[in-house]
Order: C-alpha cells, then sequence, then structure tokens
C-alpha cells in the first residue's frame, strides 16, 4: 500500500509535465518516472530513521538519473530534474510554515521553518553534489585529452 | 565585427532563457559561450533573477552595456530546450545575425498547451496530490473541481494582469471553499486533505529548493530575491486558504 504513492505522484507529475510546458511524449514519461524514482528511494531508506539523509539520498540519486537522461535525450538537465524532485521538494512544509505563523504559533512556525529548510538544504546538496562531480569529471577528461 | 547585434542577440537569448526558468548559472555561460564562439573574450555577465547586465569591450576599448530588465519568472521548459539548441547551434555554426534573430521569433511564436489541456493537468495534479496525501478516492474525485477552481480563478485574473500576491489569496481561498462546501455538503469527508492537495498547484517548493541551490552555489542575491518570492506566494497561500477555512467557521 505504501508504494501506491508512487503511482499517484507519475500522474501528478504527469500533471506537472503540461503546466511546466514539456511538450515530447518521452520526455514527460522519463520526467516522471524519475518523480516516482526518488520518491521510491525515500521510502527504501527510510530505515535510515532520519529523514534529512532520506532525502539526501534520494535527491542523489534522482539527480544522477536526470544527468543520464539528459545525455541519453540531448536535452538540457533542467526539465528532467524539476519535474523529479517535484514530489520532494517541501511545498507543503512551506505553506504551513506560513500557516503558522500568520495564525501567531510561533513556536510551531520556527521549527517547520527550520526543517523546511533542512529538507530545501539537503535536497540542494544531494543536486549540488552529483551535478558539481560530473562537470569535475568533465574537466578532468577534457585536460587529460588536451595532454594526451 | 558588429558589436551591437552581438550584445543584442546574447542579451535576448538569456532574457528568454531565464524568463522560461533556467537556473542563473545556464544564462551566464550561454551568453558567454555566444560571445566566445564570434572569438569576443572581454564579456563580463552579471545574471539576478529581476536583471541581466552585460558589459563588453570592442577592439578600441570602448565598453558597451545592455541592461534587461525581468519581471516575473515563468516556467517554460520546451522554451529552455529550444533556446538551449538554439544557443549550441550558434556556438558550432556562428549564423548570420539575421538568421538567428528569425530563430527567435520562431521560437517565441511556438504556442505552448492549450487552456483545456492545463486545466486537464490542474485537475489531474489535484486528484493524484490528494490520494497522496492520504485522502480516499471521493475526496480525491471532488478535489478535482478544486483543481478546476484554482486554474479558472488563476487564467481569470492573468488576464486582467491582476498582482501576483492577490491572486495567489483569490486562488487558494477558492480551492478551501470549493473542499469545505463538498465536505460541508456531506459528499466528501476530509477537507484539509483536498486543500493540501489542491494548494500543490500553487506553492512554491522547487522555488525554495532552487534557493538553497543558489546560495549554496555562491549566487548569493539570486537566491535571496527568490527566497523573498518564494515566502510571499507562500504567505498568500496561507492567507487565502486560512480566511476561508476562518470564515467558514464563523459562518456555519
Amino acid at each position: 500500500m505504501r508504494y501506491l504513492s508512487c503511482l499517484y505522484i507519475f500522474m501528478a507529475c504527469m500533471g506537472f509535465c503540461i503546466v511546466f510546458d514539456i511538450r515530447s511524449p518521452k520526455h514527460m514519461v522519463v520526467a516522471s518516472l524519475g518523480g516516482s524514482l526518488g520518491w521510491l528511494v525515500y521510502l527504501l531508506a527510510s530505515g535510515l530513521n532520519s529523514d534529512l539523509l532520506q532525502f539526501f539520498i534520494a535527491s542523489c540519486v534522482i539527480s544522477a538519473y536526470s544527468e543520464c537522461m539528459a545525455r541519453v535525450f540531448k536535452a538540457p538537465v533542467t526539465g528532467f530534474l524539476i519535474l523529479s524532485i517535484l514530489p520532494l521538494v517541501p511545498g507543503n512544509g512551506i505553506y504551513y510554515t506560513m500557516e503558522y505563523c500568520i495564525s501567531g504559533q510561533v513556536d510551531q512556525f520556527i521549527s517547520t521553518g527550520m526543517h523546511t529548510f533542512g529538507i530545501a538544504g539537503s535536497l540542494a546538496m544531494g543536486v549540488l553534489f552529483v551535478s558539481s562531480s560530473v562537470r569535475l569529471f568533465r574537466t578532468i577528461r577534457l585536460s587529460r585529452q588536451k595532454t594526451a | 565585427m558588429n558589436y551591437d547585434e552581438l550584445l543584442n542577440i546574447s542579451t535576448e537569448i538569456g532574457y528568454r532563457l531565464l524568463e522560461s526558468g533556467g537556473e542563473i548559472y545556464r544564462v551566464e555561460e550561454s551568453i558567454q559561450r555566444i560571445f566566445e564562439a564570434y572569438g569576443i573574450f572581454t564579456a563580463e555577465v552579471f545574471v539576478i533573477p529581476s536583471c541581466i547586465i552585460v558589459t563588453v569591450c570592442d577592439e578600441d576599448g570602448h565598453s558597451l552595456t545592455k541592461i534587461r530588465r525581468i519581471r516575473g519568472l515563468g516556467m517554460d521548459l520546451e522554451k529552455v530546450v529550444q533556446f538551449n539548441a538554439l544557443c549550441r547551434r550558434i556556438c558550432r555554426e556562428r549564423p548570420e545575425f539575421q538568421e538567428v534573430h528569425r530563430e527567435i521569433r520562431r521560437i517565441d511564436q511556438c504556442t505552448g498547451y492549450t487552456f483545456w489541456q492545463q486545466l486537464f493537468a490542474f485537475a489531474l495534479i489535484s486528484f493524484s496530490f490528494t490520494l497522496f496525501f492520504g485522502g480516499d478516492l471521493t475526496d480525491a474525485c471532488f478535489a478535482i473541481f478544486c483543481g478546476i477552481g484554482v486554474k479558472l480563478v488563476l487564467h481569470n485574473m492573468s488576464r486582467f494582469e491582476a498582482n501576483s500576491f492577490f491572486t495567489n489569496i483569490i486562488a487558494s481561498g477558492t480551492a478551501a471553499v470549493i473542499a469545505l462546501f463538498f465536505v460541508r455538503i456531506g459528499l466528501a469527508h476530509n477537507s484539509d486533505k483536498m486543500i493540501i492537495g489542491t494548494l500543490m498547484n500553487l506553492v512554491p517548493g522547487i522555488a525554495i529548493t532552487n534557493v538553497m541551490r543558489d546560495i549554496i552555489a555562491g549566487d548569493l542575491i539570486a537566491g535571496l530575491i527568490k527566497l523573498t518570492e518564494a515566502l510571499l506566494v507562500a504567505t498568500a497561500i496561507a492567507l487565502g486558504a486560512g480566511m476561508a477555512i476562518t470564515l467558514s467557521q464563523i459562518l456555519l
């Protein structure tokens, strides 16, 4: 039952493909599968008992997935990455944070807010970790080609 | 070398990339690469989400600067793909400037999904996220109406060029009112699941993740601008939904 949510995520991602104007059907399916993959990894990593670590691992996996797909389909990584990371981003977190802020529940506001930024931070770390590694790898390979 | 024309096309392409959701580093790199393709290595580029500044120094030592102001970033990933491809082509083939202008116009005129397809997308997103957050199937089916309501509000408000803060308040208020209505007449069960499921259409989750990404990557000003924007959007959404829920408690 828990893994059924991956299917819901897939459907939601297909919807967002239309909202964000991804036109090629192949890209739509690949990007939405990335979304499900991210959530699946998040669920599978739940044994770690630290949701920030779960988010970090999931974001590393989908960044690597998006970088691969960008090279397979010769398209910028932006589209694949934005769609794949969608189920993980703390959209509801930021909403509840501001709701607590408006209703004057200061303690809740601060704790939810810090948690939301923690999630956003660990997702960003994962993405940057993978994209920087890819860049580093490419630079090393280019400089080797030059010297050879 | 016609520096003016080169400055114009590189800034235009950068502007369109940024406007359709390209990352800051992608825009800066694309502009720089276009200059390098034509053999100019003196270009300086500065990009933040609201402005692009490009300066180039010609052979006589004169500096040419172009500033392009940007109001409102959208999300149109097909255009990012197309302009990225155009940028690569410029670097590879160095086409005539006329040709580049024609290409830019051609990509501008491409139309996206129709209104009805977008309506369907909003309904689908509300439906799936209501299920995802633990609503049952009836909740999800009625959340479709919330999604349609949100899209109708957004569409009509953008026609009148309303302020985005105000638009978000009305849109999230509409979603909450529709959800509360269906729960009140006994057709749906969990109004909170329906509301948050529908609001996933509006919440700036991607924006808040991009904020952290920009800040860690060193684009501090870009990060701060996007953070302010994301917090404003979230406040508007929370205000709209909060007002609708409070009103319903007072009235009923």
